[in-house]
Protein backbone atom coordinates (compact mmCIF):
# COMPACT_ATOMS: atom_id res chain seq x y z
CA UNK A 1 0.00 0.00 0.00
CA UNK A 2 1.17 3.30 -0.66
CA UNK A 3 2.44 5.66 2.36
CA UNK A 4 -0.29 8.32 2.87
CA UNK A 5 1.24 11.77 2.70
CA UNK A 6 3.17 13.65 5.46
CA UNK A 7 4.47 9.90 6.85
CA UNK A 8 7.98 9.97 6.11
CA UNK A 9 9.87 9.11 9.07
CA UNK A 10 11.64 12.50 8.17
CA UNK A 11 8.06 14.37 8.64
CA UNK A 12 7.02 12.31 11.83
CA UNK A 13 9.93 13.21 13.70
CA UNK A 14 9.36 16.96 12.77
CA UNK A 15 5.82 16.08 14.03
CA UNK A 16 6.84 14.78 17.16
CA UNK A 17 9.05 18.02 17.82
CA UNK A 18 6.10 20.83 16.83
CA UNK A 19 3.47 18.71 19.13
CA UNK A 20 5.85 18.87 22.32
CA UNK A 21 4.35 21.94 23.03
CA UNK A 22 2.00 22.92 19.57
CA UNK A 23 1.42 26.64 20.94
CA UNK A 24 4.86 27.63 20.93
CA UNK A 25 6.65 29.06 18.14
CA UNK A 26 9.85 27.24 16.50
CA UNK A 27 12.75 27.85 14.92
CA UNK A 28 14.29 26.37 11.88
CA UNK A 29 17.86 25.62 13.28
CA UNK A 30 15.91 24.77 16.60
CA UNK A 31 13.83 22.06 14.80
CA UNK A 32 16.91 20.75 12.78
CA UNK A 33 18.51 20.01 16.04
CA UNK A 34 15.56 18.43 17.76
CA UNK A 35 15.49 16.23 14.78
CA UNK A 36 18.75 16.22 13.68
CA UNK A 37 17.30 16.77 10.26
CA UNK A 38 19.72 18.36 8.00
CA UNK A 39 17.89 21.42 6.92
CA UNK A 40 17.80 20.62 3.24
CA UNK A 41 15.73 18.19 4.55
CA UNK A 42 13.79 20.06 6.91
CA UNK A 43 12.87 23.45 5.08
CA UNK A 44 11.38 21.50 2.47
CA UNK A 45 9.36 19.67 4.57
CA UNK A 46 8.18 22.95 6.35
CA UNK A 47 7.31 24.54 2.80
CA UNK A 48 5.29 21.60 2.01
CA UNK A 49 3.17 21.87 5.70
CA UNK A 50 3.07 25.43 4.99
CA UNK A 51 1.34 25.45 1.68
CA UNK A 52 -1.27 22.86 2.32
CA UNK A 53 -1.74 25.24 5.21
CA UNK A 54 -0.77 22.52 8.23
CA UNK A 55 1.98 24.49 9.18
CA UNK A 56 2.02 28.57 9.94
CA UNK A 57 4.77 30.63 9.21
CA UNK A 58 5.64 34.02 10.34
CA UNK A 59 8.64 36.47 10.70
CA UNK A 60 9.96 37.32 14.66
CA UNK A 61 11.70 40.72 14.20
CA UNK A 62 15.00 40.28 16.52
CA UNK A 63 15.71 41.84 19.47
CA UNK A 64 19.52 42.26 18.32
CA UNK A 65 20.17 44.88 16.17
CA UNK A 66 22.57 43.82 12.99
CA UNK A 67 20.58 40.57 13.25
CA UNK A 68 17.86 39.37 10.44
CA UNK A 69 14.63 39.04 11.62
CA UNK A 70 13.96 34.79 12.38
CA UNK A 71 11.42 32.55 10.76
CA UNK A 72 8.48 30.93 12.90
CA UNK A 73 6.82 28.06 13.09
CA UNK A 74 3.57 26.07 14.70
CA UNK A 75 0.83 23.85 13.58
CA UNK A 76 -2.31 25.10 12.65
CA UNK A 77 -5.32 22.96 14.40
CA UNK A 78 -5.54 21.03 10.62
CA UNK A 79 -1.95 20.34 11.55
CA UNK A 80 -2.26 18.92 14.78
CA UNK A 81 -5.25 16.75 13.96
CA UNK A 82 -3.31 15.08 11.34
CA UNK A 83 0.19 15.42 13.04
CA UNK A 84 -1.60 12.97 15.53
CA UNK A 85 -3.01 10.89 13.41
CA UNK A 86 0.10 10.15 11.65
CA UNK A 87 2.17 9.51 14.91
CA UNK A 88 -0.54 7.23 15.64
CA UNK A 89 -0.71 5.17 12.66
CA UNK A 90 3.03 4.44 12.67
CA UNK A 91 3.99 0.90 12.58
CA UNK A 92 4.34 -0.73 16.00
CA UNK A 93 8.51 -0.91 15.14
CA UNK A 94 8.72 2.84 14.87
CA UNK A 95 6.74 3.22 17.92
CA UNK A 96 7.75 6.57 19.93
CA UNK A 97 10.05 6.68 22.74
CA UNK A 98 8.12 8.78 24.63
CA UNK A 99 4.51 6.94 25.44
CA UNK A 100 2.08 7.42 26.59
CA UNK A 101 -1.47 9.45 24.79
CA UNK A 102 -1.25 12.72 23.49
CA UNK A 103 -3.16 15.29 25.80
CA UNK A 104 -5.72 16.78 24.35
CA UNK A 105 -5.32 20.07 25.60
CA UNK A 106 -2.75 20.18 22.55
CA UNK A 107 -4.73 20.54 19.88
CA UNK A 108 -7.03 23.16 21.99
CA UNK A 109 -3.53 25.07 22.36
CA UNK A 110 -2.48 24.86 18.26
CA UNK A 111 -6.19 26.31 17.33
CA UNK A 112 -4.83 29.90 18.32
CA UNK B 1 22.72 45.27 0.33
CA UNK B 2 23.73 42.22 2.19
CA UNK B 3 22.36 41.50 5.73
CA UNK B 4 25.56 42.32 8.24
CA UNK B 5 27.19 39.45 9.31
CA UNK B 6 28.88 39.32 12.45
CA UNK B 7 32.65 39.87 13.28
CA UNK B 8 34.73 37.09 14.39
CA UNK B 9 33.22 34.26 11.35
CA UNK B 10 35.82 32.26 10.31
CA UNK B 11 36.66 32.03 6.53
CA UNK B 12 35.32 29.21 5.74
CA UNK B 13 32.08 30.42 7.46
CA UNK B 14 31.94 33.65 5.85
CA UNK B 15 32.16 31.83 2.73
CA UNK B 16 29.35 29.54 3.40
CA UNK B 17 27.21 32.56 4.20
CA UNK B 18 28.36 34.41 1.26
CA UNK B 19 27.21 31.13 -1.05
CA UNK B 20 24.08 31.04 0.62
CA UNK B 21 23.17 34.75 0.20
CA UNK B 22 23.87 34.82 -3.25
CA UNK B 23 21.64 31.71 -4.03
CA UNK B 24 18.94 33.10 -1.77
CA UNK B 25 18.97 36.69 -3.39
CA UNK B 26 21.09 36.58 -6.28
CA UNK B 27 21.08 40.65 -6.81
CA UNK B 28 17.81 41.20 -5.41
CA UNK B 29 17.34 42.98 -2.02
CA UNK B 30 15.16 40.02 -0.77
CA UNK B 31 15.19 36.57 -1.96
CA UNK B 32 12.41 33.72 -1.23
CA UNK B 33 10.76 33.20 1.69
CA UNK B 34 12.09 29.95 2.71
CA UNK B 35 15.49 30.41 1.32
CA UNK B 36 15.63 33.71 3.39
CA UNK B 37 14.59 31.49 6.89
CA UNK B 38 17.56 29.67 6.12
CA UNK B 39 19.90 32.25 5.86
CA UNK B 40 18.33 34.11 8.97
CA UNK B 41 19.26 30.47 10.79
CA UNK B 42 22.54 30.77 9.81
CA UNK B 43 23.82 32.77 12.56
CA UNK B 44 22.50 30.10 14.78
CA UNK B 45 25.71 27.16 13.68
CA UNK B 46 28.59 26.54 15.44
CA UNK B 47 31.43 26.19 14.19
CA UNK B 48 32.89 25.91 10.38
CA UNK B 49 31.47 22.24 10.05
CA UNK B 50 28.25 22.80 11.12
CA UNK B 51 27.91 25.80 9.19
CA UNK B 52 28.62 24.70 5.52
CA UNK B 53 26.23 21.56 6.00
CA UNK B 54 23.81 24.62 6.94
CA UNK B 55 24.68 26.42 3.79
CA UNK B 56 24.53 23.16 1.94
CA UNK B 57 20.75 22.71 2.79
CA UNK B 58 19.69 25.97 2.48
CA UNK B 59 20.71 26.03 -1.20
CA UNK B 60 18.82 22.50 -1.99
CA UNK B 61 15.66 24.74 -0.08
CA UNK B 62 16.30 27.34 -2.49
CA UNK B 63 16.58 24.95 -5.42
CA UNK B 64 13.37 23.66 -3.76
CA UNK B 65 11.73 26.87 -3.70
CA UNK B 66 12.64 27.81 -7.06
CA UNK B 67 10.98 24.91 -8.85
CA UNK B 68 8.33 25.44 -6.28
CA UNK B 69 7.44 28.88 -7.51
CA UNK B 70 8.52 27.16 -11.22
CA UNK B 71 5.25 24.99 -10.86
CA UNK B 72 2.67 28.02 -10.04
CA UNK B 73 3.60 29.93 -13.40
CA UNK B 74 0.84 29.89 -15.84
CA UNK B 75 0.85 27.15 -17.59
CA UNK B 76 1.31 28.46 -21.22
CA UNK B 77 4.23 30.11 -19.77
CA UNK B 78 5.31 27.19 -18.03
CA UNK B 79 5.02 25.47 -21.17
CA UNK B 80 7.01 27.81 -22.83
CA UNK B 81 9.96 27.91 -21.02
CA UNK B 82 10.01 24.07 -21.72
CA UNK B 83 9.69 24.28 -24.82
CA UNK B 84 12.33 26.91 -25.16
CA UNK B 85 14.79 24.98 -23.55
CA UNK B 86 14.42 21.61 -25.22
CA UNK B 87 14.84 23.47 -28.23
CA UNK B 88 17.48 25.30 -27.99
CA UNK B 89 19.66 22.33 -26.32
CA UNK B 90 18.10 19.51 -29.36
CA UNK B 91 19.55 22.89 -31.76
CA UNK B 92 23.01 23.04 -30.26
CA UNK B 93 22.39 18.99 -30.07
CA UNK B 94 21.53 18.80 -33.79
CA UNK B 95 24.50 21.37 -34.84
CA UNK B 96 26.95 19.09 -32.90
CA UNK B 97 26.06 16.11 -34.05
CA UNK B 98 25.80 16.73 -37.94
CA UNK B 99 28.88 18.58 -37.75
CA UNK B 100 30.70 15.79 -35.68
CA UNK B 101 29.15 12.66 -35.93
CA UNK B 102 26.79 11.54 -37.77
CA UNK B 103 25.12 13.27 -40.66
CA UNK B 104 22.89 12.64 -43.83
CA UNK B 105 24.84 12.95 -47.25
CA UNK B 106 22.93 13.84 -50.58
CA UNK B 107 24.24 11.97 -54.00
CA UNK B 108 24.24 15.18 -56.53
CA UNK B 109 26.51 13.11 -59.73
CA UNK B 110 26.05 9.45 -60.95
CA UNK B 111 29.82 8.61 -60.81
CA UNK B 112 29.12 5.97 -58.04
CA UNK B 113 26.59 4.29 -59.80
CA UNK B 114 24.89 1.51 -59.71
CA UNK B 115 25.73 1.20 -56.20
CA UNK B 116 24.64 4.84 -55.59
CA UNK B 117 22.14 6.86 -57.71
CA UNK B 118 21.60 10.76 -57.95
CA UNK B 119 19.48 11.74 -55.16
CA UNK B 120 20.05 9.16 -53.09
CA UNK B 121 20.44 9.84 -49.50
CA UNK B 122 23.22 7.88 -47.46
CA UNK B 123 24.28 8.12 -43.84
CA UNK B 124 27.77 9.83 -43.29
CA UNK B 125 29.88 8.31 -40.06
CA UNK B 126 31.84 11.00 -39.03
CA UNK B 127 33.85 10.01 -36.28
CA UNK B 128 34.57 5.95 -35.98
CA UNK B 129 36.46 5.90 -38.99
CA UNK B 130 39.00 8.04 -37.70
CA UNK B 131 39.37 5.76 -34.91
CA UNK B 132 39.29 2.59 -36.46
CA UNK B 133 40.74 3.56 -39.91
CA UNK B 134 39.68 2.88 -43.31
CA UNK B 135 39.66 -0.08 -45.21
CA UNK B 136 39.75 -0.71 -48.82
CA UNK B 137 36.24 -1.11 -50.58
CA UNK B 138 35.10 1.61 -47.98
CA UNK B 139 33.19 4.54 -49.40
CA UNK B 140 34.42 8.16 -48.61
CA UNK B 141 33.31 11.78 -48.57
CA UNK B 142 36.13 13.93 -48.68
CA UNK B 143 36.57 17.36 -49.90
CA UNK B 144 38.66 18.68 -52.87
CA UNK B 145 38.18 21.26 -56.04
CA UNK B 146 37.90 18.94 -59.06
CA UNK B 147 39.50 21.45 -61.11
CA UNK B 148 42.29 24.09 -60.14
CA UNK B 149 41.01 27.30 -58.40
CA UNK B 150 37.48 25.67 -58.18
CA UNK B 151 35.85 25.77 -55.10
CA UNK B 152 36.20 22.74 -52.81
CA UNK B 153 33.23 20.13 -52.86
CA UNK B 154 32.60 17.16 -51.20
CA UNK B 155 33.13 14.36 -53.57
CA UNK B 156 32.41 10.39 -52.60
CA UNK B 157 34.39 7.97 -53.55
CA UNK B 158 35.43 3.90 -52.91
CA UNK B 159 39.15 3.61 -51.45
CA UNK B 160 40.85 1.03 -53.60
CA UNK B 161 44.53 1.63 -52.38
CA UNK B 162 45.42 2.61 -49.11
CA UNK B 163 49.20 3.89 -48.50
CA UNK B 164 51.80 1.59 -49.86
CA UNK B 165 49.52 -0.35 -52.28
CA UNK B 166 50.80 -0.50 -56.03
CA UNK B 167 47.85 0.08 -58.35
CA UNK B 168 48.04 -0.30 -62.07
CA UNK B 169 45.64 -1.19 -64.67
CA UNK B 170 45.62 -4.14 -67.19
CA UNK B 171 42.92 -5.55 -69.63
CA UNK B 172 40.45 -2.27 -68.69
CA UNK B 173 40.37 -4.04 -64.71
CA UNK B 174 42.44 -3.11 -61.74
CA UNK B 175 45.14 -4.41 -59.67
CA UNK B 176 46.54 -4.31 -56.49
CA UNK B 177 49.54 -5.43 -55.49
CA UNK B 178 50.31 -7.43 -58.51
CA UNK B 179 46.67 -9.15 -58.62
CA UNK B 180 43.40 -8.34 -59.73
CA UNK B 181 40.97 -6.82 -58.10
CA UNK B 182 37.42 -8.43 -57.17
CA UNK B 183 35.02 -6.12 -57.99
CA UNK B 184 31.02 -7.54 -57.47
CA UNK B 185 29.77 -3.46 -57.67
CA UNK B 186 31.12 -3.32 -61.38
CA UNK B 187 27.58 -4.37 -62.84
CA UNK B 188 27.16 -1.50 -65.99
CA UNK B 189 28.76 -3.84 -68.29
CA UNK B 190 32.47 -4.17 -69.97
CA UNK B 191 31.84 -0.80 -71.78
CA UNK B 192 31.09 1.14 -68.72
CA UNK B 193 33.43 -0.80 -66.16
CA UNK B 194 36.71 -0.64 -68.48
CA UNK B 195 39.23 1.10 -66.18
CA UNK B 196 42.13 2.16 -67.83
CA UNK B 197 45.12 4.42 -65.59
CA UNK B 198 48.55 4.81 -65.09
CA UNK B 199 50.43 2.85 -61.91
CA UNK B 200 50.64 4.27 -58.99
CA UNK B 201 52.69 3.07 -55.41
CA UNK B 202 49.86 5.39 -52.69
CA UNK B 203 52.30 7.53 -50.67
CA UNK B 204 51.98 7.67 -47.12
CA UNK B 205 48.91 9.52 -45.52
CA UNK B 206 47.50 9.56 -49.26
CA UNK B 207 44.63 6.88 -50.60
CA UNK B 208 43.87 5.90 -54.14
CA UNK B 209 40.00 6.69 -54.91
CA UNK B 210 38.16 5.33 -57.89
CA UNK B 211 33.97 5.84 -58.27
CA UNK B 212 31.74 2.64 -59.25
CA UNK B 213 31.02 4.61 -62.65
CA UNK B 214 34.97 4.15 -64.37
CA UNK B 215 33.67 5.87 -67.78
CA UNK B 216 32.26 8.59 -66.18
CA UNK B 217 34.03 9.00 -62.82
CA UNK B 218 36.60 11.61 -61.84
CA UNK B 219 38.85 10.51 -59.63
CA UNK B 220 42.49 9.52 -58.59
CA UNK B 221 42.92 8.65 -62.63
CA UNK B 222 42.67 12.34 -63.02
CA UNK B 223 44.25 13.96 -59.91
CA UNK B 224 46.27 11.27 -58.68
CA UNK B 225 45.90 9.98 -55.17
CA UNK B 226 44.30 12.10 -52.25
CA UNK B 227 45.42 13.21 -48.99
CA UNK B 228 44.24 11.18 -45.94
CA UNK B 229 43.34 14.75 -44.11
CA UNK B 230 40.69 15.68 -46.54
CA UNK B 231 38.15 12.59 -45.76
CA UNK B 232 35.27 14.06 -43.68
CA UNK B 233 33.34 10.89 -43.43
CA UNK B 234 32.85 7.27 -44.03
CA UNK B 235 29.51 6.05 -46.12
CA UNK B 236 27.77 3.75 -43.60
CA UNK B 237 25.07 3.04 -46.13
CA UNK B 238 21.97 4.29 -48.39
CA UNK B 239 18.80 5.43 -46.10
CA UNK B 240 17.07 6.77 -49.20
CA UNK B 241 15.49 5.34 -51.55
CA UNK B 242 15.03 1.96 -49.83
CA UNK B 243 15.51 -0.32 -51.99
CA UNK B 244 16.84 -4.48 -52.12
Amino acid sequence: MPRPPHASPQTLRLFEALLADPARWRYGYELSKETALASGTLYPILMRLSEQRLLETGWEPSEEPGRPPRHIYRLTADGVTLAEQRLAARRPAEAPRRAGPIPQTRTAGGAA
Amino acid sequence: MTAPVRVRESALRRVAYAVLARAVRGRRERGGEWGEAALAEFGETRGDWEAVRWAAGGLRTVWRERRRRARELPRPLRFARGTVLVLVVGLLAGVVVSRYVMSVGYIPSGSMEPTLQISDRVLLDRITFRATGLRRGDLVAFTKAIEPGARAHTNLKRVIGLPGDTIECRDGRVWRDGSPLDEPYLTLGPEEDRTDCSPVTVPEHQLYLLGDHRIVSIDSREYGTVDEDTVEARVVGRIWPIRD
